[in-house]
């Protein structure tokens, strides 16, 4: 079982942060591959481009954003989109992800990935506009299904169902967070293992895994500490499904030495080296 | 009941409750928000979760909007932040990203217009050194990112004929800003860099720096008022000779000497602060 791209399993990578910079050009560790926040690095010239070119010299990269706004009510926005299709050429990525969110409206950008509701209407508008964005930067755009804080009442259909249509109708690609499914299901109340198995696995290209903060009444995704055992599991079923394919780890708060991050990513081999489920 | 809303005014109603800053009740209150969606219908738009309320629910995003808001402007003005202490920051950063929200897909230029609102936000003290303090931690974030060019070499130096010298024109360096102050704002930033609790006293003095870039980090370098003047006239294309003339004609106490200039010239030079030099 592979993605119907062909886009390859990278392996086990870890996300770009600033406070890692020195380790990773200094040591150059065994890390497979590397996911770069798009946005850090479209509007400056600085070290952080200069660390960047580096780094894409030695390791594998694909590029993960969080402002493209992708169910935004807003029109496109072209001038982002080419910024962004011009750092994907510098750094050779992999493929280019976002989440399936909006971000703001009236021009202004929250700086927060926003729920949708799940309705007719909505998906319309967000096939149209994945279809776009596709198109502009020739190659499929990665979808990353997102933690959520709301339900909206008026969804006529359920998270995974919106993502599966939106992924086939679109022909988008899907970058499934566990550690996101699972945070949904405990704010949502739904059972997670129904949301993994409703992807459509030959979609799937990427695998996040991260931490989160469990508040009592309600989960916030904080990627600050190490996944549970509960989001392990929930990639061990997925893996099942789709097989082969690249897996990373978040930290972004609190964030520990390269190696703890390092090794908190690793701990996917044990996953990964299960075979996957005949006819998955 | 479930009150069905098109997207466009889900979102316009989300933002304005999730970007307001009072309380999440003053937030569905407001008139932005009670225009799109009535606060008692709150209720038909957003579900219930079994442990929260949907006010609490959209609560979650509001709360988060301001903390990632001042996580960001702390980085970009931490001696300010210093000097304020958390909670006037913290009321700066209220007030501040309602004047200017961000319209940009980078959080990178959330911070650009802090030293024009500090000049006239409420409740700041010592107004005159928080806007000279803010726009020097500014000018790193301008220079930090600004595009790399090349420093000029010695050997490009000294194949100047010497002739040439009178009428070249001397470029900077992309990453570069000249700064005129009223109040001794590096000294305090280099206190607090250096955790040092003896801050020097904030009281009215004009002092001079220049923020340069170099090996892709960032150097402040304290001028006096002619080599301000001197380097300011450079900046702008002034030829040479007429630059040095210049300073010279303006004088000082003790008198400018030519050793000066030299000495000026080399610390300059050698500090990557030319690109090029221009001869006709």
């Amino acid at each position: 079982m592979g993605n119907r791209w062909n886009l390859p399993d990278l392996g086990i990578g870890i996300g770009l942060r600033t406070v890692h910079f020195g380790s990773i050009l200094g040591k150059n560790p065994p890390i497979d591959w590397f996911e770069v926040l798009s946005e850090n690095f479209m509007d400056t010239g600085g070290r952080p481009m200069y660390i960047l070119d580096q780094i894409t010299e030695r390791y594998p990269v694909a590029l993960h954003g969080v402002s493209l706004g992708i169910g935004n009510t807003d029109p496109l926005n072209f001038e982002h989109l080419r910024q962004l299709k011009a750092l994907a050429a510098r750094t050779r990525a992999h493929w280019v992800s976002d989440h399936l969110c909006w971000t703001g409206i009236l021009g202004r950008n929250t700086h927060d990935l926003l729920p949708m509701p799940y309705t007719e209407a909505a998906l319309r508008h967000t096939v149209a506009r994945v279809k776009a964005v596709s198109d502009f930067l020739e190659r499929p755009l990665v979808l990353e299904n997102p933690s959520s804080y709301v339900e909206f009442a008026d969804s006529t259909m359920p998270e995974w169902e919106f993502l599966a249509r939106l992924a086939e109708e679109a022909d988008c690609a899907l970058l499934l967070d566990v550690n996101n499914v699972y945070v949904s299901s405990f704010n949502h109340d739904f059972d997670p293992r129904v949301y993994i198995d409703a992807i459509p696995p030959d979609r799937v290209v990427q695998y996040h895994l991260a931490g989160h903060t469990n508040k009592g009444t309600h989960i916030i995704d904080t990627h600050s500490d190490h996944a549970i055992d509960a989001v392990w599991e929930l990639y061990r079923r997925a893996w099942r499904r789709t097989g082969a394919t690249a897996t990373l780890y978040e930290w972004d708060e609190n964030i520990p030495d390269l190696e703890v991050v390092h090794a908190e990513a690793l701990k996917a081999r044990a996953y990964r080296e299960e075979p996957a489920a005949v006819g998955a | 009941m479930v009150l069905s809303v098109p997207l466009d005014r889900l979102q316009r109603w989300m933002q304005a409750v999730v970007v307001h800053p009072g309380s999440e009740e003053e937030a569905v209150a407001a008139p932005e928000a009670q225009f799109e969606i009535p606060a008692a219908r709150v209720g038909e738009v957003v579900l219930p979760s079994k442990t929260l309320t949907p006010l609490e629910r959209v609560g979650v995003y509001h709360g988060m909007y301001l903390l990632r808001m001042r996580d960001v402007l702390v980085g970009d003005y931490e001696a300010l932040e210093h000097f304020l202490g958390a909670d006037a920051f913290t009321a700066l950063v209220r007030g501040y990203v309602e004047a200017y929200p961000s319209r940009s897909h980078s959080l990178n230029r959330l911070g650009d217009h802090l030293p024009e609102y500090v000049k006239n936000a409420p409740g700041v003290r010592s107004r005159g050194f928080c806007v000279d303090l803010a726009r020097l931690e500014l000018s790193l974030e301008h220079v930090f990112d600004a595009p790399e060019t090349r420093a000029l070499t010695e050997a490009e130096i000294g194949s100047v004929p010497a002739g040439a010298w009178e009428t070249a024109r001397l470029r900077t360096v992309a990453a570069f800003e000249l700064l005129a102050f009223k109040y001794p704002v590096n000294a305090y930033l280099q206190s607090v860099r250096d955790d040092d609790h003896d801050h020097p006293r904030t009281r009215r003095e004009d002092t001079w720096v220049a923020v340069y870039r170099r090996d892709y980090k960032v150097w402040r370098l304290d001028l006096t008022r002619p080599a301000h003047d001197l380097l300011a006239d450079l900046a702008a294309g002034v030829p040479l000779g007429p630059a040095v003339n210049a300073a010279l004609a303006r004088g000082g106490r003790p008198s400018l000497e030519e050793e000066t200039l030299f000495q000026w010239f080399r610390q300059w030079a050698s500090g990557g602060l030319f690109q090029a030099v221009e001869t006709a």
